[in-house]
């Protein structure tokens, strides 16, 4: 399998503190990876830098073959790459369906003067936009409640959304932070399937979750992160035994 | 009808309706800015004394029909809406609030220290060419392109915006030009409505654009509820006839002006129409007229 995203040599340093460190990381198309590492070990950092909002002081983010190092998070988004976030960032004054419409922005390109005329390609694009949307939170179970307001969803509706809102700008790479946190055992067996889903489309998926179960059963492939470093690679199972994982989660034996 | 008519022809209420219309088309302005794409600008006279001042001299020394002046004056707003946006919309709100008091100030200072535009003294001469007819069309406009501005991908945009700009930006929409686009078109609805007030006040003076105008049109479309068209259409229409209505209390008339609002922020801090929806609340009153006689006890 071809190599959809690769960081090399990444390191970002926020003032004195180095919040990740050299790394090396390659996700593969079509595959599902999951990022693991206790609380505070720089997975969302890694987000952040492959989505743009920071720009790393050190190494490169290749995506599809192409420097994406330093370009901004619009530019980003409209090469294929969306995201989740880990504190739920939904519009929530907005309705579902215009959420997900808005995650869709980067596919359409009307302007102001598209607005004011509402001229047949606008009536084109918008009918386009409201259709993939509609596709998107039926993909996510969202249907019923699309006139909703965001703010009244439930916790792991509101999940859901942000997964619907990220599929509507038809990434290439989707990146899930922590979309299993807070949900009941039940919802994250729907989840899962959701996930396994989306992968069926052709989507590769990047995940950063604590509920090592469920990284366990849904991944391709584990790196795991302690301290803004890479300590392990590879399988579910061969990461579950890796004894740095094992020190880094549950501390070393005394004596 | 009669009532209508007599208000109508009636001078003083005609002029207090014009400039009602008038300064609705600068709030309406301001609404795409602050209510919808959540920018603060405390400087909105300062593009209202553009389009006053370039379309007034344009009538006065070129002779060129109003239209076009008008729009000249609107344009040549959005253009220093561009300008003033391309620094300023790096900041976010407390200092982006105090840059555009900045500008404006600079604006005044401008006029005031400029030969062309008779400096403190004023710009008198200006043919009367606004009347209310002319400036209620242009309010139906305003509202017809600020309402499919906000139901088309571009308005989603701006709403992404207000709400969450790191959400925003990550679902590629270009943060900062979208920023900047929406200043260029508040600040010309702000120029246009310069031109209107030049052509009915038939004088103009840098003291009408100082920073209560600002603060007003700011008033009128927090007053009314941020984000909405209605709201702010309420807004204006209660804060420029206020004034008005309380005359007979007379000296005790900015008092009870300044009570108001005080009322106001205690009891609908979100503005009159904030966070309500009228589609919603014109559907469930509908469905509540139909159900009636059935259904009990719901509310």
């Amino acid at each position: 399998m071809p190599v959809l995203l690769e960081l090399d040599h990444m390191t970002i340093r926020f003032g004195g503190l180095i919040a990740v460190s050299e790394l090396n990381m390659q996700v593969e198309e079509g595959k599902i990876g999951s990022l693991i590492g206790p609380n505070g070990a720089g997975k969302s950092t890694v987000f952040n830098v492959i989505t743009g909002i920071y720009t790393p002081t050190r190494g490169k983010v290749t995506f599809k073959g192409q420097n994406i190092t330093g370009l901004k998070p619009y530019a980003i988004t409209s090469l294929g790459i969306a995201r989740t976030f880990q504190n739920i960032r939904l519009f929530k004054n907005l309705s579902v369906l215009d959420n997900v419409k808005i995650g869709r922005h980067c596919r359409a390109g009307g302007g102001i003067f598209g607005a004011l005329t509402r001229h047949p390609g606008i009536k084109r694009e918008e009918k386009t936009i409201a259709e993939k949307s509609l596709s998107a939170l039926d993909l996510v179970g969202l249907t019923a409640k699309k006139n909703e307001q965001a703010r009244n969803l439930s916790y792991g509706e509101q999940r859901r959304l942000e997964i619907a809102r990220a599929l509507a700008a038809e990434p290439v790479l989707l990146l899930l932070d922590e979309p299993a946190a807070g949900m009941n055992p039940q919802e994250k067996q729907t989840l899962m399937q959701m996930i396994l889903n989306i992968r069926q489309t052709g989507v590769t998926i990047l995940l950063v979750e604590h509920d090592m179960k469920f990284v366990m059963n849904i991944s391709d492939c584990v790196d795991v992160l302690d301290y803004g470093c890479k300590i392990a690679s590879g399988t579910p199972s061969e990461v579950q035994k890796d004894p740095a994982v094992i020190t880094a989660y549950l501390g070393k034996e005394v004596g | 009808m009669e009532g209508v008519l007599s208000i109508l022809t009636n001078p003083y209420y005609n002029q207090v309706l014009t400039m009602m219309g008038i300064f609705l088309i600068a709030a309406l302005g301001l609404h795409l800015i602050t209510g919808v794409t959540g920018q603060f600008s405390f400087g909105h006279a300062a593009f209202l004394s553009i389009g006053a001042y370039s379309s007034a001299l344009m009538t006065i020394y070129l002779h060129t029909p109003f239209f076009l002046n008008m729009l000249v004056g609107g344009l040549l707003a959005a253009l220093f809406g561009i300008l003033l946006g391309i620094p300023s919309m790096r900041l976010t709100g407390d200092y982006l609030g105090i840059t555009t008091l900045g500008f404006g100030e600079i604006v005044r200072i401008v006029f005031i220290n400029t030969k062309i535009t008779g400096g403190a003294m004023g710009l008198g001469g200006i043919p009367k060419e606004t009347n209310i007819a002319i400036v209620y069309i242009l309010v139906v406009l305003t509202v017809f392109s600020l309402y499919r501005i906000q139901n088309s991908r571009f308005g989603r945009a701006l709403a992404a915006i207000r709400e969450d700009e790191i959400a925003a930006e990550t679902m590629g929409i270009n943060v900062y030009w979208y920023k900047i686009k929406a200043f260029a078109v508040g600040t010309f609805f702000a120029g246009v409505s310069g031109a209107l007030f030049a052509h009915m006040m038939q004088y103009l003076n840098p003291s009408d654009f100082g920073f209560s105008r600002s603060f007003d049109i700011l008033n009128f479309v927090v007053l009314g509820g941020l984000g909405s068209i209605p709201g702010t259409i309420l807004g204006t229409a209660v804060l420029s006839l206020a004034p008005e209505f309380l005359r007979f209390v007379k000296e005790y008339r900015m008092l009870i002006y300044g009570a108001l609002m005080i009322l106001m922020m205690i009891f609908r801090p979100y503005g009159l129409l904030g966070n309500v929806d009228l589609v919603r609340v014109f559907r469930s009153l509908r469905s509540r007229g139909a159900g009636k006689g059935t259904v009990s006890g719901d509310s």
